[in-house]
C-alpha cells in the first residue's frame, strides 16, 4: 500500500507555508515523498537497532520530519532528539527501494532547529569553538596539533595518565584521549603546492588535505601523495582550501556550511579533479549542489564542482595504478565507511586495490558498511549511543586479523577506540597507507622487515 | 539511551513504565508516538496511547494482564512492515512492541527445528545457519527487516511458498500471551500433532487478536543441492498463463513461478534493476527449479519445452548465479519500481485458481478501462496470487477513492472465480469489508466466536480482520459503478 | 436419549435417509442405537438439526477403520455413517486441485486421479477403508510425511456442517489464502467433535516419474550406528521422501529380516532417485544389507506396510492395541529402543516404525489386556520424558477409559472446552472422544 498520507487528511496541503517549518531551506516535500513507510530501511539503522524505537529510524524520522510540515508537530526538543540522535551513516539510503535521501531531510531539519532553537550554554561554546573557531582555520588547527604534539611529546601525557588527573575529564572523552593519533607535522607545510609526479604525468589532480586530516593524519595524506605521485599523477595543493564544511552541515549550521563550500568551490575551481581521502569530506563536498538550492548561480558553480570530486580509491581504480611486487604478508579485514559505502556507493574499488597487494589475505567482516558510530563528532553529542553502536560494530570484527582496513580518519578514530575498548589488538590502517607501504617495501627491497611497525 | 524520566500524571502509563525493567521502557510523547500511528499500509492512522519495550515473557504478559484489568485496548507489533493495518492502533490502544525480545534462543540442526524470540528478523535466521548449509523458508520480500512474530500473526508467504509453503508450514511450537495475561504452551519442543485442537494452525494467521506470540519453534530446512531459473517472454498473456498450467501439470513443482505483465515490465525496466526485457511483450515468465542437481536439468528442458509449445518468443535459463540474481532483484524490486511510472500505487493480493488466470486478468483489463486507471499485475503465478497494483495519482481529486474502489473490483473478480481476497498481505483494516466477498455472515460469526474464547473482552487488537455490521450495502453501491 | 418411541419419530423425520437398527453393541465402542446414511449434504444438516434440538448424541462413522480410536460412549443415540455420502465433487486438473464428498474412500479417489498423474499426498492407513473425512479428522498420516506434510498441510477448505445444521465453509479453492482465521486446522484433527465434514477441498500432487524404497537392515548393530547413519542421511543433500526406522518385529513381518531396519524412500525423476540412491549406499556402514525396491515392488511394500496394523476386533484370544507417539525427531530412535525393553518386560510383542524427520511413532502392541495396558502406561512414560506424548489409536472399548487414550490434560485444556462449547452447546457430536473428555 502506497497511498501517500498527505493527500489523503483533510487539512488543505501546506506547501506556501511548509507548516511549522519557520525558516529558509526547510525540508524538501520532494524528499520524503516517495517514503512509502514500507519498513525496508529500519534494520539498516543503527539507533534503530540499539533502541527498537521507531521513531529512532529512517521511517519514524522521515514521518516526524513530514509531520512538522504537516502541522502536526512543532521544531522543539522531542522533535530534536531523534532528528540529532541520527547517526548520518546513509544506511537507510541505500535500504531503500526508492532511494529516499533520508540524510538531507536529517540535515535540513537540523538547519531548522538550530535556527528555532539556538544552542545554549556549555554546548554553544564548545560548538562554536570547534566548529567557527578551529575546524575552519588552518593556522588555528595546526596550533592545537603542535599543542597536542607537545601534549604528546614533552611526558605531559604520560604526567596527565599517570597522576590520574585525567580523571577530570568526562569518560568518553577520556577515551577519546587515549587513542588519539600520534601527531606529526602536516603535508600543508612539508610540501609545495605542486608536487610533481614520479616519471611522466599522466594527469594533474588536486588533493583536499582536509582539516583534521592534515594535522592528526597527516601520515595518511603523506601516503596518498606518494601513491598518486607514483602513478603519474602531479598533485597540487590549493593554498585557500579550507574544511569541507560536513561537520557543520551534520550539527545544523548549513550557513557556515555554504560559507566553507563557497571557498572550496572557489579554491578547486581550476582543478580538473579533486582527490579526497576522507570519506565523510568526499560525501559532502559531492553533496555541495543541496546546500545552495535557492542560489542559482553557485548551484551551477556546485554542481560542476561536485563532478570533479572522487574518492582516491575510486580514482586509483578507474584510472589504473601499478600492482605493488613486494609482499605484504597480512590478514586483514575492510570496514566500509558510511561515507563512502552509502554516500558514493564506493564498496569494491578499495577492497580490489586491498587484493591486489600481495601475500594480503582479506577476511570477510559480516556487515561491514555498518557504521562504528564515529559519524563526525557523534561520539563526542551522543558517547552512549556512539559506544553501543561501537560495540556492534566490534563484535563483527574477524578475531584473526591483524589490520582493518578503512577510508575515512573518523572511522579510523573510532575504531581504535573499539580496538583499545574491547581488548582487540588489530591495527587500524588507511587503504591508501598500504597501497603505499607496498610501494615502499618494493623500492626498499624485499629483503627488509614489515613496515607495519 | 539514558534512563527515561517520566512526566506525566497518567497512572497507566506510570504503571506501564514499572512493570517493565530497565531503561526506556516506554513512550508515551507525542512526537514519539506519532511514528507509530500506522504500519505498512498508511491510509487509517491513529495514535496509541503508548509504547512499551518488554524483554521477557512474563514482562508481556504482565503488562497484558494489566491492560485487561484496566480496560485498556493493547496490541502487539513487531517492525511495522505489515501491509493491511494489522499493527495500526485504531482504537488507541497500548502498543507492545516486540522488538526488544529478538534473541536467537537456540539451534537445533539435527532435529531442523530453531527457536526464537519474536522480535527476531526473518533473514537473520536464515544467516545465521547459511554456513552450515540451512534456511528458514517463508520468505516474504520485507524478509530483510520483517519479525518472525509478525510473520506468525499474518502467515507470511513470499515467493518461495510455491513448493515450500507459508508459515504455518513452518511452525512447530508457539509459546503465546493469552489476553487475559495467562501464558500457554503449544507444540511443546515442537513435537508434531500435540493432542488437542490445532491451536498452531489457529493462532498463526490471526493477526494478532487471538494472542500475543512470545517465542516460537520453527522448522529449518537443507538448501537444495541445485537451482535454475528459467526466463520466458511472451506476446500474449494468454500465452504465458497457459504456460504456467501447463508446467504445474507437467508434474513439475516449481519453487517458484512468477509473472509480470506489460505495464509491470515497463515499471521494473525503467527502475533500479532493469535487464533488458524486450518492451513490447506481454509477459514474462520467471520460474525457478530446485533440488537435487541430477534432476534438474530433465526439468528445465520440460519447461523450456512447454514454454515452446506455447508460442514463446524467446525462453532461456540463467547463464550463471550473477544473471540469476539480476533477473530475481529485477522481480523483486517490482513494486517499488512502481514509483518510476506512477506517483501513487495501490497493491491488491487476491488469488485465484491458476486456470481462472486469463479470465481475471482481462477483467482487471476491463476494471481498468471502467475505472480510466492503469493497472500493472505482478503476480506469483505459481499459487494463482495476484497483486494488481492500482496506479493512480493521488494529487488529482478522487483519485484516491478511484484506486481504491478498484483494488475491491479485483478482489471481486478474484472471489467471483473461487478465489479469495488475500494471499499473504492478511486482512487488517484495509480488506475487512471485503471479507463479505468470501464468506457468508454465519462464516463470519463461527469465526468471531472462536476469537471469543481466546479474547472474549476484545481487548486485543480490536476491529480488525472482520467486516464492521451493516457497511455491507455501501460496498455494493460502489461495486455497481464500477461494473 | 433415543427411546424405543422416538425411533419411530425418527423414521417419520428421515423418510429418504437409509436407517439400520441392529445389535449395537460392539467391542470397539462408537455404536449408534440406529445408523442413518444420508447420501447429500442437505441430509447431514437436517440429521444434525434434529438430533441438536432433540440433544440426540451423534457419533460419526466412515470406514469404520477408526472405530477403535477414542470414545468412552458404548452406544450413541445415533451413529451417522457417511459411507454412502461419497464422490468427486470438483476435480481441476490444471489447478490441480480436488473437492470431494467426505465418505469417499482414500483409494477411490486416487485411482480417479491416477490417469491424470495426480495424487492426495496423503498416505494414510487402510486406503481401501478409510474415508478422506475420517482421515482428516483423525489427522491420519503414514510415512510420506517427511516428504509432503500431513492433513493440515494440504487441506486447503473444508465444507463442515456444524451441530445445529449450519452450513460453515473454512479455506477455499486455492492454495494460498489468508482471509479470516485459518479455520481449516481446527477441524482436522478434531476428531469430528466439532462438527461433520460434509466436503474436503485437496492440494494434488503431481505423481513422481519414479519412485524406490532401500530398505537397509543393521544386524546385530546398536542403536547409536543407526542413529548415526539417520543423521548422515539428514544432513546430506538428498531429499527422502520418508525416513522411517523400523523395529525388528515389524521389519520381519515386513520384509523377513528381524533387524532394525532404515526405511528410505525417494520420489523424484529417474535419474535423481539413481543418484540419491548412490549417495545413500556409500553412507551406510559395513555389515548393512540394502535392499532397494522399485516401481511395482515398492506398491506393493507400501501395500503391505498400510495395512500391517491391526484396526478391527478379530482377535478374541489377545488384546491388541495402536499407539501414535509423538517425540523430537531423532528421540524416535530412544523411544524405540526403550519400548523393545518394555515389550519383554511385560511380555507383549511390539511392532514399531517412526520417522526420523517427523518424530511421529507408530506402535502395535499385542498381549494380556493387562500386559497391553503396562505397556502401554510405560511407553507413554518414556514419550513424556522425552518432552512427548502418546496417544492410542486402537483398543477395545473396555479398556478404553482405563487407558486413558489422550493421555494428561495440558495447560490449553480450557481453550479446546471453551472451543467446543461454542460450537456444539449441547455436547452432541461425537461425545467424550477426544482430548480431557471433549
Amino acid at each position: 500500500m502506497s497511498v501517500k498520507e498527505t493527500v489523503l487528511k483533510q487539512d488543505p496541503p501546506c506547501t506556501s507555508t511548509l507548516g511549522n517549518y519557520l525558516w529558509r531551506d526547510p525540508p524538501q516535500e520532494s524528499k520524503w515523498a516517495d517514503c512509502v513507510h514500507c519498513g525496508m530501511c529500519l534494520e539498516s539503522c543503527p539507533t534503530y537497532e540499539q533502541t527498537g524505537e521507531e521513531q529512532q529510524s529512517p521511517r519514524g524520522r522521515v514521518y516526524l520530519i513530514k509531520a512538522v510540515a504537516e502541522g502536526k508537530l512543532f521544531v522543539d526538543e522531542h522533535f530534536a532528539d531523534p532528528v540529532f540522535s541520527c547517526l548520518d551513516c546513509r544506511a537507510c539510503t541505500t535500504a531503500c527501494p526508492v532511494d529516499v535521501d533520508v540524510g538531507g531531510l536529517i540535515e535540513e531539519a537540523r538547519g531548522q532547529i538550530r535556527q528555532s532553537m539556538p544552542l545554549k550554554g556549555w554546548k554553544k561554546t564548545v560548538n562554536r569553538f570547534f566548529l567557527h573557531g578551529v575546524f575552519p582555520h588552518h593556522n588555528r588547527l595546526n596550533s592545537i596539533g603542535t599543542l597536542l604534539r607537545f601534549y604528546q611529546k614533552s611526558g605531559l601525557q604520560k604526567v596527565v595518565r599517570k597522576t590520574k588527573l585525567i580523571n577530570i575529564m568526562p569518560k568518553h572523552l577520556r577515551e577519546m584521549e587515549s587513542i588519539m593519533p600520534e601527531v606529526k607535522s602536516c603535508v600543508h607545510k612539508k610540501y609545495d603546492s605542486v608536487i610533481k609526479a614520479n616519471g611522466e604525468t599522466k594527469h594533474e589532480v588536486s588533493l583536499l588535505t582536509g582539516c583534521v586530516m592534515d594535522v592528526f593524519f597527516s601520515d595518511i595524506n603523506e601516503s596518498t601523495i606518494t601513491v598518486l605521485t607514483r602513478n603519474g599523477n602531479d598533485v597540487c595543493i590549493p593554498r585557500n582550501q579550507t574544511c569541507c564544511g560536513a561537520l557543520h552541515v551534520h550539527a545544523g549550521d548549513r550557513e557556515m556550511g555554504r560559507k566553507l563550500a563557497k571557498q572550496n568551490i572557489e579554491a578547486f575551481e581550476n582543478a580538473e579533479t579533486v582527490i579526497v581521502n576522507a570519506a565523510g569530506c568526499g560525501c559532502m563536498m559531492k553533496e555541495y549542489t543541496e546546500l545552495f538550492r535557492d542560489d542559482p548561480e553557485w548551484k551551477k558553480r556546485a554542481e560542476s564542482f561536485e563532478e570533479k570530486v572522487v574518492d582516491i580509491s575510486k580514482y586509483l581504480h578507474d584510472t589504473g595504478y601499478e600492482k605493488p611486487k613486494a609482499m605484504l604478508k597480512t590478514r586483514i579485514t575492510y570496514h566500509d565507511a558510511c561515507h563512502l559505502a552509502h554516500g558514493q556507493g564506493v564498496r569494491q574499488e578499495p577492497r580490489d586495490i586491498l587484493l591486489d597487494i600481495p601475500g594480503v589475505e582479506m577476511v570477510h567482516m559480516p556487515k561491514a558498511d555498518s557504521c562504528c558510530g564515529s559519524a563526525g563528532i557523534y561520539n563526542l553529542t551522543h558517547p552512549e549511543m556512539a559506544d553501543a553502536v561501537l560495540k556492534s560494530k566490534m563484535e563483527n570484527v574477524p578475531d584473526d586479523v591483524e589490520m582493518i582496513s578503512m577510508g575515512n580518519p573518523g572511522c579510523m578514530m573510532q575504531m581504535a577506540l573499539g580496538v583499545q575498548k574491547y581488548g582487540r589488538n588489530q591495527k587500524i590502517v588507511h587503504t591508501v597507507q598500504l597501497l603505499d607501504w607496498a610501494y615502499q617495501k618494493e623500492e626498499r627491497g624485499s629483503s627488509h622487515g614489515s613496515p607495519k611497525d | 539511551m539514558a534512563v527515561l524520566k517520566i512526566n506525566t500524571t497518567d497512572k497507566h502509563i506510570i504503571n506501564l513504565a514499572n512493570i517493565v525493567d530497565g531503561p526506556r521502557t516506554i513512550l508515551y510523547k507525542k512526537a514519539d508516538l506519532l511514528a507509530y500511528d500506522c504500519d505498512g499500509f498508511t491510509i487509517h492512522k491513529h495514535l496509541p496511547k503508548a509504547v512499551v519495550f518488554p524483554k521477557s515473557t512474563e514482562e508481556v504478559s504482565k503488562l497484558v494482564k494489566y491492560c485487561s484489568d484496566n480496560g485498556l485496548p493493547f496490541l502487539a507489533r513487531g517492525a511495522g512492515t505489515g501491509l493491511s493495518g494489522g499493527a495500526i492502533p485504531i482504537n488507541g490502544e497500548v502498543i507492545i512492541s516486540m522488538v526488544r525480545m529478538k534473541k536467537l534462543i537456540s539451534i537445533d540442526l539435527a532435529n531442523r527445528r530453531a527457536v526464537v524470540e519474536p522480535g527476531f528478523v526473518n533473514l537473520k535466521l536464515t544467516n545465521s545457519i547459511s554456513d552450515k548449509g540451512y534456511y528458514y523458508a517463508p520468505d516474504p520480500s520485507s524478509q530483510y527487516c520483517c519479525t518472525i512474530g509478525g510473520n506468525v500473526a499474518e502467515n507470511a508467504g513470499g515467493a518461495h511458498c510455491l513448493k515450500y509453503g507459508v508459515t504455518t508450514n513452518h511452525i512447530l511450537g508457539l509459546e503465546v500471551v493469552l489476553p487475559n495475561g495467562e501464558i500457554v504452551e503449544i507444540g511443546r519442543n515442537g513435537v508434531l500433532d500435540e493432542p488437542g485442537y490445532d491451536l498452531l494452525g489457529l493462532i498463526t494467521g490471526s493477526e494478532g487478536t487471538l494472542g500475543i506470540v512470545t517465542k516460537i519453534t520453527v522448522r529449518i530446512l537443507k538448501n537444495p543441492e541445485g537451482k535454475q531459473t528459467v526466463l520466458a517472454y511472451f506476446d500474449k498473456v494468454e500465452d504465458g498463463s497457459q504456460a504456467v498450467s501447463d508446467i504445474i501439470s507437467a508434474g513439475i513443482v516449481p519453487a517458484a513461478l512468477e509473472m509480470m505483465d506489460k505495464i509491470a515490465i515497463e515499471a521494473v525496466e525503467a527502475a533500479a534493476f532493469p535487464v533488458g526485457h524486450p518492451k513490447d511483450i506481454e509477459a514474462v515468465l520467471l520460474i525457478e527449479v530446485d533440488g537435487i542437481a541430477a534432476g534438474i536439468e530433465e526439468q528445465v528442458n520440460q519447461i523450456l519445452e512447454v514454454c515452446r509449445k506455447r508460442n514463446v518468443r524467446e525462453v532461456r535459463a540463467a547463464k550463471d548465479e550473477a544473471e540469476r540474481e539480476r533477473w530475481w532483484a529485477n522481480r523483486k524490486t517490482g513494486f517499488g519500481a512502481m514509483g518510476a511510472i506512477s506517483p501513487d500505487y495501490l497493491v491488491q493480493d487476491g488469488v485465484i485458481p491458476r486456470s481462472k488466470l486469463p479470465e481475471v486478468l482481462s477483467k482487471i483489463s476491463q476494471i481498468s478501462k471502467v475505472s480510466g486507471l492503469r493497472i500493472a499485475n505482478i503476480f506469483h503465478a505459481g499459487d494463482g496470487n495476484l497483486h494488481p497494483l492500482v496506479l493512480f495519482d493521488a494529487r488529482k481529486p478522487g483519485e484516491i477513492d478511484k484506486a481504491l474502489e478498484a483494488g475491491s473490483a479485483c478482489l471481486k473478480a478474484c472471489a467471483d472465480v473461487g478465489g479469495t481476497i488475500t494471499g499473504e498481505h492478511g486482512v487488517g483494516i484495509e480488506k475487512r469489508e471485503e471479507m463479505r466477498f468470501v464468506f457468508k455472515d454465519e462464516e463470519i460469526r463461527a469465526q468471531t466466536n472462536i476469537r471469543e474464547v481466546f479474547n472474549p473482552n476484545n481487548l486485543l487488537n480490536a476491529g480488525k480482520l472482520f467486516p464492521t455490521p451493516g457497511r455491507c450495502v455501501e460496498i455494493k453501491k460502489e461495486l455497481k459503478s464500477l461494473s | 436419549m433415543i427411546i424405543d418411541g422416538s425411533l419411530s419419530d425418527l423414521k417419520a423425520v428421515f423418510k429418504g435417509i437409509k436407517l439400520i437398527e441392529e445389535d449395537p453393541h460392539h467391542p470397539l465402542g462408537n455404536s449408534g442405537r440406529v445408523t442413518i446414511l444420508p447420501k447429500t449434504e442437505q441430509e447431514i444438516s437436517s440429521i444434525l438439526e434434529y438430533a441438536n434440538t432433540h440433544k440426540h448424541t451423534v457419533i460419526i462413522a466412515g470406514g469404520g477403520t477408526k472405530r477403535g480410536f477414542g470414545g468412552l460412549l458404548e452406544i450413541a443415540d445415533i451413529q451417522l455413517s457417511l459411507a454412502q455420502y461419497t464422490g468427486i465433487v470438483e476435480h481441476d486438473p490444471g489447478d490441480m486441485t480436488l473437492t470431494i464428498k467426505s465418505g469417499t474412500p482414500f483409494q477411490v479417489i486416487q485411482n480417479h486421479l491416477a490417469p491424470y498423474n495426480q495424487k492426495i499426498p496423503l498416505d494414510p492407513f487402510f486406503p481401501e477403508a478409510a474415508t478422506i473425512g475420517g482421515i482428516i479428522s483423525a489427522n491420519d498420516s503414514g510415512p510420506k510425511r517427511l516428504g509432503y506434510g500431513a492433513a493440515r498441510d494440504n487441506v486447503i477448505g473444508l465444507r463442515m456442517v456444524y451441530p445445529d445444521g449450519s452450513l460453515i465453509r473454512s479455506g477455499g479453492k486455492v492454495v494460498k489464502n489468508v482471509a479470516g482465521y485459518d479455520m481449516n486446522k481446527l477441524f482436522i484433527g478434531a476428531m469430528g467433535t466439532l462438527g461433520v465434514i460434509s466436503e474436503v477441498t485437496l492440494k494434488l500432487r503431481p505423481i513422481a516419474k519414479y519412485e524406490s524404497i532401500l530398505l537397509i537392515s543393521f544386524p546385530n548393530s546398536s542403536l547409536e550406528v543407526i542413529s548415526a547413519s539417520a543423521v548422515k542421511v539428514l544432513d546430506s543433500l538428498v531429499e527422502p521422501i520418508s525416513l522411517e526406522i523400523i523395529t525388528p518385529a515389524l521389519a520381519g513381518k515386513l520384509t523377513n529380516t528381524n533387524q532394525y531396519t532404515l526405511l528410505i524412500s525417494f520420489e523424484d525423476v529417474k535419474s535423481s532417485v539413481h543418484y540419491q540412491e548412490d549417495v545413500i549406499r556409500h553412507m551406510m556402514p559395513e555389515k548393512t544389507t540394502i535392499k532397494s525396491l522399485s516401481e511395482h515392488e515398492a506398491n506393493s511394500f507400501w501395500n503391505t506396510f498400510y495395512h500391517h496394523q491391526p484396526h478391527v476386533y478379530t482377535n478374541v484370544s489377545a488384546t491388541e492395541a495402536v499407539l501414535k507417539i509423538g517425540v523430537i525427531n531423532l528421540d524416535v530412535i530412544k523411544l524405540l529402543q526403550e519400548a523393545e525393553l518394555i515389550g519383554d518386560s511385560c511380555h507383549v510383542s511390539i511392532e514399531a516404525h517412526g520417522g526420523l524427520g517427523t518424530g511421529i511413532c507408530q506402535m502395535a502392541i499385542k498381549g494380556a489386556s493387562a500386559d497391553v495396558l503396562s505397556a502401554i502406561r510405560l511407553v507413554r512414560e518414556t514419550a513424556v520424558q522425552l518432552g512427548g506424548y502418546a496417544i492410542i489409536k486402537h483398543l477395545p472399548f473396555s479398556l478404553r477409559k482405563e487407558a486413558n487414550v489422550w493421555g494428561n490434560k495440558t495447560a490449553s485444556q480450557f481453550l479446546f472446552e471453551g472451543i467446543k462449547q461454542k460450537i456444539d452447546q449441547n455436547g452432541i457430536l461425537n461425545p467424550n472422544r477426544f482430548v480431557g473428555g471433549i
